[in-house]
């Protein structure tokens, strides 16, 4: 393969080399904005070279050596792209830029080394700028940054709790739970850590026994690690027609991320300061008992009665709901940038720290980070970049979510515990008993322990070698090698004071976890560009490698010497679990790009991949992938007539892949100590020797249209997405004693339409309004599913999900027996909703002035609320006690007539609809113009600013969004009582130097 | 010429990369060991961790039994509050006697029996596969491994009752079908017969067994094991003669200690602790707590009493069962102490029991003399109809088996007796015949 890729090369090289020409000319200019302020880091390059420089501060370029005749293209960020040619007679141009309201000019990925002209992609663009991104408010994560801001993302947080935790699924289903089910995330070209740290949490509180994967740790996914305020730009490659050129881990999409950059021209000092508060929303008033509901729930019962009375003498009948969730969140976040250089070296250096407190004590997150991009042009020819970024997290969760037999969840044992239940510690510190669960909730909330400390370095280097240019073509040699590297450490402690503890075998637990993840990647590209007879060719070619190794160990010590939290001070000392990974990769890659004269866009590649986690270790796989886009107003029959001013046609066929899960391919043994010896089990998963990756094909056609001088545009795209022998942990008969056997179990269709429409309705001089209205709907189906079968959650009766033929795979069933399905269960309802809408609008005054807002809409979709039932068996539903009549006449009360429906078999009792409106970000922010300013700051920037600030919403819970599992693919929207999730308001202040 | 020369170096940088990054090495599990590595031909060694790794697997069952088994019975009630369905699906509230397909909590009683069967079955193959064992060697690792395929198979026929089991799973990608209740269970007896003659002859076992097979460590010390479990199961396939023809190759002892029997061990983790120990009387929201039929129905004097300890500070409650649980399990001093899963009791009772069913009610009654003397009871003095002695070996049975694995409600519905008048319905649930057939069955 080697031998054969280098010999590739040789041929190509030959093919497309041309002679070397000589250069004469020097020509210079300034780039100014349409208010003719200096435009500063402006590109200047000559069309089809490399050639080129920057503006700097003053908004001038000078550039040497051009070729009279030559093409040369001015661009910067936000403006529309410009060119003039050289001659003769002429070497001084002076530019003004046009604003690209529409961003049509804007560079969009579309390989692992190019990118075209917006205009010229043949994909839907999905680009978040950092404006976007963290301009309107400061969000906790980079992916709950995106929320509402992207169409085809379908995005959920798992839980209220501090530090993030968000599952995000990109035009719907793309793997059943083998592969990712979240999108490959590339930071600066290094392939980067998304996975969820286990914490054993499940186990502490035993939420989940044993060595058990699907986790209940309420961990956060470890893009959270990452500061949102150090990125530039985020693109979306959401379907395999975008992501083919990423082969066998695109299934679920890519996420694109570059991180901020230095620009020539004098050193910027930039310093924000957010003070926020965060408040629990959406609560669901459980109230006070008073004695008649204390009657009503527990049947006359005297010591009951006594109980309440006691309480209400004494002051202390207390609604547990703002005990516990009702503390204000202090919010805190400050950033610090240095960014400058010269034409030869740009640099940026920045370091933030965000501190934010939980609306439940004890529990909060803190990131630190730092990092440094400095980019050098060597000479002509060579240029190199390093990209470095450390992050730290910290991260206290607390107690809440699923638990059993423990009281370790505040929101399980408030649901069991009356208002008038004692537990308020006395004076010496000591905790009453909760007579009414495991655990009295206040003592796990003061002295259990959840904390999860990240180490994290993201470091990526490249160097750009220009093998020749000339006038009309130039040969790249580009290699980027990326580095990642996550360290975790886990602690979580229950005390043997706490009343399950005492009431244990071995009372006091412990457990720590310790997690090294070291990710690498290293890709090398030859791109060759030429131009021909009104033709622009961009060729690449190339290799890439990507290597994951990682160590995990879960440590658990029980029986504690009081106080101690070292597990070398338990009674019994286990390893939870340990675990190795390693998994290499390997690809070639070869794509591309032909241009007409802007008028047809073509883009043809395909990558080879294979990968140690399938099967076959050593086959490859291909993934093509091939695009046009047609610019209809770019063609001589257009007559532009005023009203539309742009038209473009495209279509994007592409495939990629999805791998199995680590260990799928193994049939192994399992220790498992007994009296003293050590035996050996026979595992429970057999092996599928002809199990295949799993492959998505996406076919999308789109149309970009705009109008009236580029005031309104729309974006209209279908897509239909198959994803073919999905991976799935099929049964097989469990009296094989075989439980799993990963295989091709099927095949999935998603269909879907995204639509965008941008208006520019006010365009003056002293007001600018642009909203952008979003819609986005996907439909899921089974379309090949042999042996119908449920996964996920806690069984039929408590609500599962369906897979079967002809199913969305989201579907979710429970009990009666009923006939509308192959397995005779009852279909409640479907994960997925029916469309989502979001209406951003940003509004500027006087350029000083800033008001923007973004509200999104879900509508449908259903969650299993668990929550909701376990508050009607302990009688502390809102309303539990109001009195209604039964189907058969006789009346009970509202919880008590639930709960019997659910208890005569109706799971649906507890499936509820999901539709929800959220008041994402709203903010408003004013400049103070640099004219009243001094020399020394150049720019006052103070705003205020709202995030997830109004729910509306008839879900009976704390919030729709909710995944007691974190981060599925299918078995999400499951709730037991949650973290609840919080509305934040911050103020801000920016200040640059 | 100088392009050539930048040619070759680009070359160069590209060759070089590839030399460090175009080959990849074949991965294998860096974890564990894998099955294939034990199936060739394996050592003394590792047919010994294999072995373990049985006993391991052969014990999961007993707890999920003796809760689920014993709530049908009215034996227990599992006051685990964090899940409602302990007390409401597992009594059959609302459910009218009958449960749904992967019934909850169900998985204890059919899929950690089959595990077992899976692992007897690969030491079966792996210990024939051997060429460094000797035939009566092979023959010992064969028949402790048909013995206990026999046991396990029985669990999840005694939940599925009347819908059959598959028996034959040795090619677990190619299973034998779903067989009646009668065929599986003259299946199991073969099963345990090919197990008994494969121990024939006598001396020490080619491996070691825990603690539990103190007593038991010889080829004729597991035969009488074999025995003991083949007289269960031809009582329970209504075989008196062959029941009481197993007995005599058993351990059964009338004169002897009663508890006397293989017992599964516990340890503290990584072990697997036991699954009926509960710290006594402690403030709590999960404990299995005894039926209160039991105390009330007990003869004045039952020395089995003490099996049960009144929670006297904290009377366990369920949101579930309007009773208080009163009591709960004795009989065990720690979590790592060990239960046995079949004792020289119930080889007593079954022989009472044969006797009783081929018309020797003399010595049938003499065999529940025995039990109920050596619980300070008097000789039995009621009614001495085939009902009325059958009756009192069911009470004999309810108390001298509690708990230790379901046999309450196996024996009523064995004896046609799954009713009202036996099973308390007091909390007002309903009663099971069986558990609806798993959904992966039909795979």
């Amino acid at each position: 393969m080697k031998k054969l890729l280098l010999k590739n090369i040789i041929v190509v090289c030959f093919i497309l080399f041309t002679t070397l020409t000589v250069f004469s000319q020097t020509v210079s200019g300034t780039v100014l904005d349409p208010n003719n302020d200096p435009v500063i880091g402006a590109s200047v390059m000559v069309s089809g070279t490399t050639i080129g420089t920057v503006t700097d501060i003053d908004g001038t370029f000078e550039l040497n050596d051009v070729g009279n005749g030559a093409s040369v293209e001015i661009s910067y960020l936000g403006y529309r792209t410009q060119s003039f040619v050289t001659d003769q007679d002429n070497s001084v141009f002076n530019i003004i830029l046009a604003e690209d309201v529409n961003q049509l000019d804007e560079v969009v990925i579309t390989g692992l080394g190019s990118g075209v002209k917006r205009s010229n992609s043949g994909n839907a663009v999905a680009s978040v700028s950092a404006e976007q991104l963290t301009g309107n408010t400061a969000p906790q994560t980079l992916d709950g940054a995106l929320f509402g801001k992207v169409a085809g993302v379908q995005m959920s947080s798992n839980s209220g709790a501090p530090g993030g935790g968000i599952s995000m699924q990109l035009r719907g289903v793309s793997t059943l739970g083998a592969g990712s089910s979240q999108p490959l995330f590339i930071i600066d070209g290094v392939y980067v850590n998304n996975k969820t740290i286990r914490t054993g949490r499940t186990q502490v509180n035993g939420a989940s026994g044993g060595q058990n994967a699907a986790t209940q740790d309420d961990a956060a996914n470890r893009i959270s690690d990452i500061n949102p305020e150090d990125i530039a730009k985020i693109e979306i490659l959401k379907g395999p027609s975008a992501a083919a050129i990423y082969g066998t881990r695109a299934n679920a999409g890519v996420v694109i991320i570059t991180t901020k950059r230095g620009e020539a021209g004098e050193t910027k000092v930039s310093l924000s300061q957010d003070i926020g508060v965060a408040n629990g929303q959406n609560f669901q008033n459980f109230g006070i008992w008073d004695s008649a509901r204390t009657a009503t729930y527990s049947g006359d019962d005297p010591d009951e009665l006594a109980a309440q009375s006691a309480a209400e003498s004494q002051g202390r009948n207390t609604d547990w709901e703002d005990f516990f969730y009702g503390e204000t969140g202090l919010l805190s976040n400050t950033q610090l940038s240095i960014s400058g250089g010269n034409q030869k070296t740009q640099f940026r250096i920045s370091g933030g720290l965000t501190d934010e407190s939980g609306i439940i004590q004890r529990t909060g997150f803190q990131r630190y980070s730092a990092r440094a991009n400095v980019d050098h042009r060597l000479n002509d020819r060579i240029k190199v970049g390093l990209s470095s970024g450390y992050y730290r997290t910290n991260s206290d969760r607390g107690f809440t979510g699923n638990q059993n037999n423990t009281g370790g969840s505040i929101g399980y044992a408030l649901a069991y515990t009356p208002s008038y239940a004692d537990l308020l510690p006395d004076e010496n510190g000591n905790y009453p008993n909760n007579s009414y669960f495991n655990d009295n909730p206040i003592a796990i909330r003061d002295l259990g322990e959840n904390n999860q400390k990240v180490d994290r370095f993201i470091t990526a280097g490249n160097v750009d070698f220009t093998l020749f240019s000339d006038e009309s073509s130039f040969l790249r040699f580009s290699v980027t090698g990326g580095v990642d590297y996550t360290s975790g450490n886990s602690f979580v402690y229950f005390p043997e004071i706490l009343q399950h503890q005492a009431a244990s075998a071995n009372p006091g637990d412990v457990m720590r976890g310790r997690d090294d993840q070291f990710n690498s990647n290293l890709q090398g590209l030859l791109i060759y560009n030429k131009d021909f007879a009104g033709f622009n060719s961009s060729t690449t070619a190339g290799v890439v490698r990507l290597d994951q190794n990682s160590e995990f160990v879960l440590n658990r010590g029980r029986g504690l010497a009081g106080g101690q939290t070292n597990i070398q001070w338990a009674t019994v000392q286990s390893i939870q679990d340990q675990a190795a990974t390693q998994v290499t990769d390997l690809g070639y890659v070869i794509q591309e790009d032909l241009n007409f004269d802007d008028k047809i866009a073509v883009s043809l590649g395909m990558r080879f991949d294979k990968s140690t986690l399938n099967a076959n270790q050593s086959k490859f796989y291909a993934f093509p992938k091939a695009s046009v886009a047609l610019n209809l107003h770019n063609f001589d029959f257009w007559k532009g007539d005023g009203f539309i001013d742009n038209l473009k046609l495209r279509a994007a066929y592409g495939q990629t892949g999805g791998l199995p899960r680590f260990g799928v391919t193994y049939e192994s043994l399992t220790p498992q100590l007994i009296g003293g010896s050590l035996g050996a089990q026979v595992g429970s998963r057999a092996i599928d020797p002809n199990l295949e990756p799993e492959t998505a094909s996406e076919i999308e056609f789109g149309i970009d249209a705009g109008f009236l001088d580029g005031r309104i545009l729309l974006e209209a795209t279908y897509y239909n997405k198959t994803v073919n022998d999905l991976i799935f942990d099929i049964e097989p008969p469990e009296s094989t004693g075989i439980t799993a056997i990963g295989t091709n179990a099927g095949d999935l269709r998603n269909t879907g339409i995204e639509l965008a429409l941008g208006v520019n309705s006010i365009r003056t001089s002293k007001l600018n309004m642009y909203s952008r209205l979003t819609y986005w709907k996907n439909d899921s189906e089974l379309t090949r599913w042999t042996n119908p079968q449920t996964t996920g959650g806690f069984g039929p009766s408590l609500g599962t999900y369906l897979f079967a033929e002809g199913f969305s795979p989201t579907t979710i069933v429970g009990t009666p027996s009923g006939t509308d399905n192959p397995l005779g269960f009852t279909v409640y309802g479907d994960r997925q909703p029916d469309f989502n809408f979001s209406f951003s609008n940003e509004l500027n005054i006087s350029k000083n002035l800033d008001f923007n807002f973004l509200f999104h809409w879900q509508s449908g979709g259903s969650a299993i609320n668990l929550s909701a039932l376990l508050w009607d068996i302990g009688g502390t539903t809102p309303g539990w006690d109001d009195i209604v009549t039964q189907e058969d006449g006789t009346e009970t009360t509202r919880g008590n007539a639930r709960l019997g429906d659910w208890g005569g078999g109706n799971t649906g009792a507890y499936i509820e609809e999901t539709s929800y409106v959220k008041l994402r970000e709203m903010g408003l922010y004013y400049t103070i113009p640099g004219a009243t300013l001094n020399d020394f700051v150049k720019r006052i920037k103070i705003g205020a600013s709202l995030n997830n600030f109004l729910l509306w919403t008839s879900y009976g819970s704390y919030d729709p969004e909710v995944s007691n599992f974190g981060t599925q693919s299918i078995a999400g929207n499951i709730e037991v009582t949650p973290y609840p999730s919080s509305r934040r308001i911050f103020f801000h202040v920016k200040l640059d130097f | 010429m100088n392009t050539i020369y930048k040619l070759l170096s680009c070359c160069l940088i590209v060759g070089m990369i590839c030399q460090t990054s175009c080959t990849i090495e074949e991965v294998v599990d860096p974890n564990n060991p894998s099955l294939a590595s034990v199936t060739g031909d394996p050592t003394k060694a590792e047919l010994q961790g294999l072995m373990t790794g049985l006993e391991s697997r052969h014990r999961n069952y007993f707890g999920s039994a003796t809760q689920m088994f014993g709530s049908f019975g009215r034996e227990v009630w599992a006051f685990f509050e964090s899940d409602p369905r302990f007390t409401g699906d597992w009594l059959g509230v609302g459910l009218n006697g009958e449960t749904y397909p992967d019934f909850f909590s169900s998985g204890g009683t059919y899929v950690s029996p089959y595990l077992a069967v899976k692992q007897a079955n690969v030491i079966i193959d792996a210990a024939n596969a051997s060429t460094s064992l000797t035939t009566t060697e092979s023959g010992a690792y064969e028949g402790f491994a048909q013995t206990v395929k026999g046991h396990q198979l029985m669990y999840p026929l005694l939940q599925q009752f009347q819908n059959g089991i598959r028996t034959d799973v040795g090619d677990p990608l190619n299973p034998g079908p779903i067989v009646s209740f009668d065929q599986a269970l003259a299946d199991i007896r073969s099963t345990l017969d090919l197990g008994f003659s494969a121990l024939s002859g006598s001396g020490a076992l080619p491996f070691s067994l825990s603690e539990g097979y103190a007593g038991f460590e010889s080829l004729e010390g597991l035969a009488s094991i074999n025995r003991a479990l083949a007289a269960r199961a031809a009582l329970y396939a209504g075989d008196a003669s062959g029941a009481l023809s197993a007995l005599t190759a058993s351990f059964m002892d009338l004169d002897g200690d009663l508890q006397t029997g293989p017992a599964h061990v516990y340890g503290q983790s990584p072990d697997i602790s036991n699954p009926l120990f509960y710290p006594f009387d402690r403030p709590t929201s999960t404990i299995l707590v005894v039926h209160p039929g039991l105390i009330e129905d007990a003869e004045a004097g039952d020395a089995r009493l003490s099996k049960f300890a009144q929670r006297v500070e904290n009377p366990a409650s369920s949101a579930g069962v309007e009773f208080p649980g009163n009591y709960q399990d004795a009989r065990w001093a720690s979590n790592i102490s060990s239960i046995p899963y079949i004792r020289n009791e119930e080889l007593i009772l079954i022989y009472a029991e044969a006797n009783l069913m081929t018309g020797n009610t003399g010595e049938a009654v003499d065999a529940i003399n025995i039990i109920r003397n050596a619980h300070n009871l008097s000789d039995y003095s009621g009614d001495t109809s085939m009902d009325g002695i059958l009756e009192e070996i069911l009470h004999q049975r309810r108390y001298s088996l509690w708990a230790e694995g379901g046999h309450r409600w196996v024996d009523l519905r064995r004896t046609d007796k799954l009713d009202a008048d036996h099973i308390d319905l007091r909390d007002g649930g309903s009663i099971f015949t069986q558990v609806a057939q798993r959904t992966s069955e039909a795979n």
